[in-house]
Order: structure tokens, then C-alpha cells, then sequence
């Protein structure tokens, strides 16, 4: 990228521009004025475009954070299982700090309960997040997994093909802090804390 | 929906621990081998994570969707109009996945565009702040066009002017049943935190 001259850049972006119009040219009325109003940010960002990363075997990565998202099919009676259980848990999962990479993780039920959304965004590398699920919190994954169409257990040697074959990697991931990890965030916290308390010390 | 999650976790809190082990037991005497073998194992963890109080609890994000202490999701699957997802993704492609406008908005922690089912629907899921009116009402005042031109392909799009458009978005999202969030804080805590972060150290360097 450091190696193109600015004339070359402009030219790239403004080809992207003429696809853009292109794609849009029978899109409905809405969409059309729309892009003609978004033009000059629309430039702007795709000059600055830092393009998304892999986060591995699959998935997304923007900056240390990433995607997964996998559409599972439940298995007779999961559904009511996996209701049950989370409800129970009346939505603490203090055992996913114990992960420590991951950021949000979500439970959605889908089709009239026949199949679950399963959506997180963590840290770093596809291959080390499974590994940190399967070494920290093996039985809470097969608590919740159990429920699924085909499961093979946390322990079998065929579960990452099998994570992998149901996952569907985003065509667009956006983070707002790409390059805060969980345990940076932990840490700032503490320093936040850490200041006010001081600020106040002197102040007295 | 988010109503009916309030309502089915209600009885819930008023088990005690105890009560609560033996539901679990229950809701998994016909689960497989191996998950009740799972139960088994964490059984001692789960007492002690049911029978404290919840960090905070689970709440409504508003007209749809959950909220953990100050974060909240937003789940919604649309059905693609014909050519609808060819548009998309090669407008996706063309940004390189670089969706920065979205920093505008000031309350969005993470999104995510994912294609399903042949191209006939599309997955789009989110982290932000607060409540769901708030946040819709800045998508729309901060990045009206981007949502435009993302939404082209959404079939029955009104247009996110239109006073129809919280109708439509609340009509195609999916409450969660279950959400974490590691960090309770919001984006504008979090940028002020990384100012405060290079303080500290800039202020570390000059006094050694």
C-alpha cells in the first residue's frame, strides 16, 4: 500500500465509486438518492479502507477483535432444554469470563425453535478461542451443545471441522475499539478506577 | 417478544439455589449421555453461579431485543429482494468490510452483516448502547444515507425517514434468550478510558 503513488489511490477509489453506481443503477428510487447524498463520505471511506481480516480457519477479524457466527440446527428437545437452562441462569454466564477473549456472545432461537443463532465477538485467532473454550469451560459447552443436531462433544477430535462446517463468516464486521481486547479493557477499567480514586485523594 | 422474556424468567428468580439444581436436573434427565455427565461435572459451579445474585440482571432493551448493564443486543433477520444480496455484498466488497461510518453513530459497539440461505435473507446483529429507540433514533439522524443504501436489497424497505421504519426493524428482530457482555461499559466510556489509558503512561515515562 505504501509503495502506490496518490494519483494511483484516487484512480482505485474512483473506480470503486463508478461499480458502486453502477450496482445502484436498479436499485429502488430510496437507495439511488441515497448514494448520491452519501457520495463524499462514501470517498472518504473507501480511501481510508483498511480492508477485514481472517480470523483464521474462518470468520472475520477487525484489528485484535473478531466474528463467529454459526446457525445450528437443534436436536429433538434441545430447544426446550436450552430455554430452560439459560433462563434458569436468569442470563449470567460469569463462567465465559473465565474465557477471558470473549467480548459478547448471543443465544437466539430461530424458525419456530428449530434452530439456534449462535453469535460472539472475542480475541485473536479462531484456533486459540476454541482452545480456550475447550481447556477453561468443557462442560459448559457441552451443557449448552449437547442440545444441538450432531454435537460431537467438546473432547472429540472432529469438534473444530464441525464448529467450522457451521459457521458462516460475516461479509462485513465493524468494531468500534478493533484494537481493545477483553483484558485491555479489563485493565483500563482498573485505571479508571485507580485515577478517580487518586484525583479524589488529592482533592481532599 | 422482549416482554415474554421478562415474563418467563419472572418465576425463576424466586427459586432458591437448591430449587433451581433440581430443575436443572430435571430439564436434563433426557438429554445425552455425555451432557449429563457435563451437568454432573459443573453441577458444583452452577450452584454457586444460580444462587448469586446475577450481576445485573437481564433486562428489555426496549421494543425488542436484551440488555446486559449498559450494553444491549440487536438481532434481525431480513428476507433479500431479488438481486438484493448480489448489490450488498459487492457494496460490502467495494468497502473492503470497512464500516467506519459507524463511528458516528457513537453507540455501536460491534455489527455484523452475514448472508443466509442462498442469499435469501440476511443476518444483521449488533452490540450498542442503552435503549432501542435512542439507538435506532441515532442511526437514523447520524447515518440516514448509508442505512439507505445498505437496506436498498431489504425487501419492503420504507426508507429509514419513513415513520414506518421502527415498525419494520422491531417486526424482523429476534429477542436473544441469552447475552453476555464481558466489559459494562459503553463506547463513549470506552474511548474516554483509552485517553485516560495514554495518560497514565505518558505520565509514568515523564516521572521515572
Amino acid at each position: 500500500m505504501q509503495t502506490q503513488t496518490q494519483l494511483e489511490r484516487d484512480r482505485r477509489v474512483e473506480e470503486k465509486i463508478q461499480k458502486v453506481k453502477d450496482l445502484y443503477a436498479d436499485a429502488p428510487e430510496l437507495g439511488k438518492v441515497a448514494l448520491e447524498k452519501g457520495l463524499p463520505d462514501l470517498t472518504r471511506e473507501m480511501a481510508a479502507a483498511t480492508g477485514k481480516e481472517s480470523a483464521g480457519r474462518v470468520g472475520a477479524r477487525q484489528g485484535q477483535v473478531s466474528e463467529l457466527t454459526s446457525i445450528l440446527t437443534f436436536a429433538e428437545g434441545g430447544a426446550k432444554r436450552l430455554r430452560g437452562l439459560l433462563q434458569l441462569l436468569e442470563g449470567n454466564f460469569k463462567g465465559a469470563d473465565a474465557v477471558g477473549t470473549l467480548h459478547d456472545m448471543r443465544f437466539v432461537f430461530l424458525d419456530n425453535d428449530t434452530k439456534l443463532l449462535f453469535a460472539t465477538a472475542y480475541d485473536g485467532d479462531w484456533d486459540a478461542y476454541i482452545d480456550d473454550f475447550v481447556t477453561k469451560i468443557p462442560n459448559a459447552l457441552d451443557l449448552l451443545f449437547c442440545n444441538i443436531e450432531g454435537w460431537p462433544g467438546i473432547h472429540d477430535p472432529n469438534v473444530k471441522d464441525w464448529l467450522v462446517k457451521n459457521q458462516i463468516t460475516a461479509e462485513a464486521w465493524y468494531v468500534s475499539s478493533p484494537n481493545l481486547t477483553v483484558a485491555k479493557a479489563w485493565k483500563l477499567e482498573r485505571i479508571g478506577k485507580a485515577l478517580d480514586e487518586f484525583l479524589d485523594k488529592i482533592s481532599e | 417478544m422482549a416482554s415474554q422474556t421478562q415474563s418467563a424468567t419472572a418465576p425463576e428468580s424466586e427459586l432458591t439455589a437448591a430449587e433451581k439444581v433440581q430443575r436443572l436436573r430435571e430439564l436434563y434427565a433426557d438429554a445425552p449421555e455425555l451432557s449429563r455427565r457435563a451437568l454432573e461435572n459443573v453441577l458444583g459451579e452452577l450452584t454457586e453461579q444460580v444462587s448469586q445474585t446475577p450481576p445485573p440482571p437481564v433486562e428489555s432493551a426496549g421494543r425488542a431485543g436484551i440488555r446486559l448493564g449498559k450494553v444491549s443486543e440487536l438481532t434481525v433477520i431480513i428476507p433479500l429482494a431479488p438481486g438484493g444480496a448480489q448489490r450488498l455484498r459487492a457494496f460490502l466488497r467495494l468497502l473492503g468490510g470497512n464500516l467506519n461510518g459507524a463511528d458516528k453513530v457513537g453507540t455501536v459497539h460491534d455489527m455484523r452483516f452475514v448472508f443466509l440461505d442462498n442469499d435469501t435473507k440476511l443476518l444483521f446483529a449488533t452490540a450498542y448502547d442503552g435503549d432501542w429507540d435512542a439507538y435506532i433514533d441515532d442511526f437514523a439522524t447520524r447515518i440516514p444515507d448509508y442505512l439507505d443504501i445498505l437496506n436498498a436489497g431489504w425487501e419492503g424497505w420504507p426508507g429509514i425517514r419513513s415513520p414506518e421504519a421502527k415498525n419494520y426493524l422491531a417486526k424482523h428482530q429476534v429477542t436473544a434468550e441469552g447475552w453476555f457482555v464481558a466489559n459494562d461499559l459503553t463506547v463513549a466510556e470506552t474511548r474516554r478510558l483509552k485517553r485516560i489509558g495514554e495518560a497514565v503512561d505518558e505520565f509514568l515515562d515523564k516521572i521515572q
